[in-house]
């Protein structure tokens, strides 16, 4: 498979955006999205983020162990996030983490499970009113399932 | 063989100019090798200056998937490719176990090498009389470091890390705690008055010139809540205090981005304090507006080469352990390279007449390579395999009974478990199918064994490197400790 960097990935896209020029959902894209990919070095947002805000996208990563149970949330991380008792007691987030928030209640699945999660880019700050999670970049009526 | 055929025995043996491989790159160059150790000769000058550099975790396997990353970076197979350290001439193996820990953390490693005892886990230049978080029974067994006998010698003392300077290495040149993770005043528990938190010893050690410079992360222990630091975090300590400004009261200039680090108008003009993120400093493959460890070990030196006395400087490539807990070996090897500059950096500023540097790890991980994988297979991808025909690998992976390819590196446990936890609670699996591009991507966790949140340290050996006076003391197996004496004998020979 050729690798999907963020200068192939823009040589796809056309004017439009990239998911609203295909049908369907989970597979939307040639490929799915590295959820690194939406993130300059700087941590800006990328061209990649810029060019599908508001679309429907598909998203890889990993589910970080939820927050709540029963809930309709979980933070998406590029690396499954594992927690190090010698590195982050009180375990902070990674900068480049995506929140996401589902169409249903959260089926749990494994934190070292590859998944692909599918849903409406959102950018620009937002705090849960429920969970005080903060977030600058989100998948909202979101599916997902294992890559 | 028939008497009659029997050639004489010469008691010397054959000349190797006589051997038919005589001529042979390898041979010559063995040559060399033995003529550069028969020169070799001790240097016996009192040590002016002391270096320790330490790669947290990098052990002897994680420094050989080091050497061949750097190597490989440089465009060659990567398997005869010399880091710097590995161009010194002494070294010797090192057992890391601890008094209670046949596998250690790391703040008993750094305080065996600070304070030439070992100790148990979790605890920070502590004897081993004391149990863990027994902050009663602290008084009367706090342990003497290197860095005090430094300054008492009138030299100057920096520490550098790219961890929270909370964290346990660089804790252990200004901190005595019963718990490494009392990092501010928030964890220590109420009753605790024998001690305070890591975060206010390092301000008492600027306070008392016991520490002239700190450059790492950690700034949030360092700050009150409810309130922000520069990067917009909130800071953790609960009793109100910000230490960063009462550093600065003291007359310290304090730095916090690369920026402010680049403007560092004085380096002579001690304290200098450096926060440079709110936790750990970011990983080398991901870092932006901070500087490298390789600026920050130039600045120090600079800064404390002013002090006739000479100095005493701890480095500490903190995140190469961290990527090691996370199964992500390029993170492990671009810190570990980001590390290695560093050692470079120390080399190329300072004089082996003068000037002891050890380069070394405070432990091992579980991290382990699979075989029999052809030259110049990239450490972070597939096992090829061996070419008969020839030098580099053949281009085609080598399979496993299971018919897929395997990566050269692996680890026995994390996050990278090919067994993943089902439904009912119970955790089965396969490998995973992978190909070189996918094992070569910066994300990429190494397939695992025991399914575990988060990779662990092993007891296995770390090796010790060193150039310098009295380098030539390391030397066999050794225990963590004795580097301290080594390190305290070249410091005070006379």
């Amino acid at each position: 498979m050729q690798k999907l960097t963020r200068r192939s990935l823009l040589s796809l896209m056309p004017a439009a955006p990239l998911a609203l020029t295909l049908p369907g959902r989970l597979h939307a894209q040639d490929a799915p999205i590295k959820l690194r990919d939406l993130y300059n070095r700087d941590m800006s947002f990328s061209d990649i983020a810029l060019a599908n805000e508001g679309a429907r996208v598909t998203i890889a990563g990993f589910m970080a162990p939820p927050l709540k149970a029963e809930s309709d949330f979980f933070v998406l991380t590029k690396m499954p996030m594992a927690v190090c008792p010698f590195c982050e007691p009180g375990t902070p987030w990674p900068d480049d983490i995506l929140a996401v928030y589902t169409k249903r209640i959260v089926n749990v699945v494994p934190f070292n499970v590859p998944l692909e999660t599918t849903g409406v880019l959102e950018l620009g700050e937002y705090i849960d009113p429920e969970l005080g999670f903060y977030s600058e970049v989100r998948l909202t009526d979101a599916t997902y399932g294992r890559a | 063989m028939q008497p009659s055929m029997r050639r004489p025995l010469h008691s010397c043996g054959r000349r190797v100019s006589s051997l038919p491989q005589a001529s042979s790159d390898w041979f010559t160059a063995g040559q060399t090798t033995i003529e550069e150790r028969l020169a070799l000769e001790p240097n016996t000058n009192r040590a002016r200056n002391v270096i320790l550099l330490n790669a947290d975790g990098n052990g002897v396997a994680t420094n050989y998937a080091l050497r061949l990353f750097a190597g490989q970076q440089a465009g060659g197979l990567g398997d005869d490719h010399v880091l710097p350290h590995e161009t010194f001439p002494h070294m010797a193996l090192v057992k890391t176990y601890t008094v209670n820990g046949q596998t250690p953390d790391s703040a008993p490693t750094a305080s065996a090498m600070l304070t030439g005892v070992k100790s148990k886990n979790t605890m920070i230049n502590v004897s081993e009389e004391v149990a863990v978080s027994d902050c009663a029974n602290l008084p009367g067994n706090e342990l003497t470091t290197l860095t005090q006998i430094a300054d008492e010698m009138g030299k100057s003392v920096g520490v550098i890390s790219t961890a929270r300077l909370t964290h346990a290495t660089p804790a252990a040149a200004y901190a005595v705690t019963v718990n490494r993770n009392w990092e501010d005043d928030s964890a220590v528990p109420e009753d605790c008055t024998a001690q305070v938190d890591i975060a206010q010893q390092l301000l008492m050690g600027m306070e008392s010139g016991l520490i002239d410079l700190a450059m790492g992360g950690g700034r949030r222990h360092f700050v009150p809540a409810g309130t922000t630091s520069e990067e917009g975090n909130e800071g953790s300590r609960t009793d109100g205090r910000n230490l960063i400004e009462e550093m600065e009261a003291l007359g310290a200039q304090y730095v916090w981005n690369d920026e402010t680090f680049s403007d560092l108008s004085d380096l002579g003009n001690a304290p200098i304090i450096g926060l440079f993120e709110d936790s750990h400093m970011m990983y080398e493959h991901d870092r932006t507006g901070e500087p490298s460890l390789a600026e920050m070990t130039a600045a120090a030196i600079t800064a404390l080469s002013t002090n006739e006395e000479g100095y005493f400087l701890s480095i500490e490539g903190g995140r190469v352990d961290h990527a090691n807990h996370a199964g992500n070996l390029h993170r492990v090897l671009t810190d570990g390279v980001a590390f290695a500059e560093a050692v470079q950096m120390a080399i190329d500023m300072t004089d082996d007449s003068e000037t002891l540097i050890i380069v070394t790890a405070d432990h091992e991980h579980a991290i382990a390579m699979n075989g029999y994988c052809g030259r110049g297979s990239d450490i972070t991808g597939l096992c090829m395999g061996i070419n008969n025909e020839g030098v580099e690998n053949t281009g085609e992976p080598n399979l496993a009974s299971d018919g897929k390819p395997y990566t050269v590196v692996g680890y026995l446990n994390g996050a990278g478990s090919v067994l993943i936890e089902q439904e009912d609670g119970t955790y089965s699996g396969e490998r995973p199918e992978v190909t070189n591009e996918d094992a070569m991507d910066p994300d990429y966790l190494q397939q695992a064994l025991v399914p575990m949140s988060s990779e662990t340290h092993s007891g296995a050996d770390v090796a010790a490197y060193a150039h310098g006076p009295y380098a030539h003391l390391l030397g066999g197996t050794i225990e963590q400790n004795v580097i301290f004496h080594v390190m305290h004998h070249a410091m005070t020979a006379e």
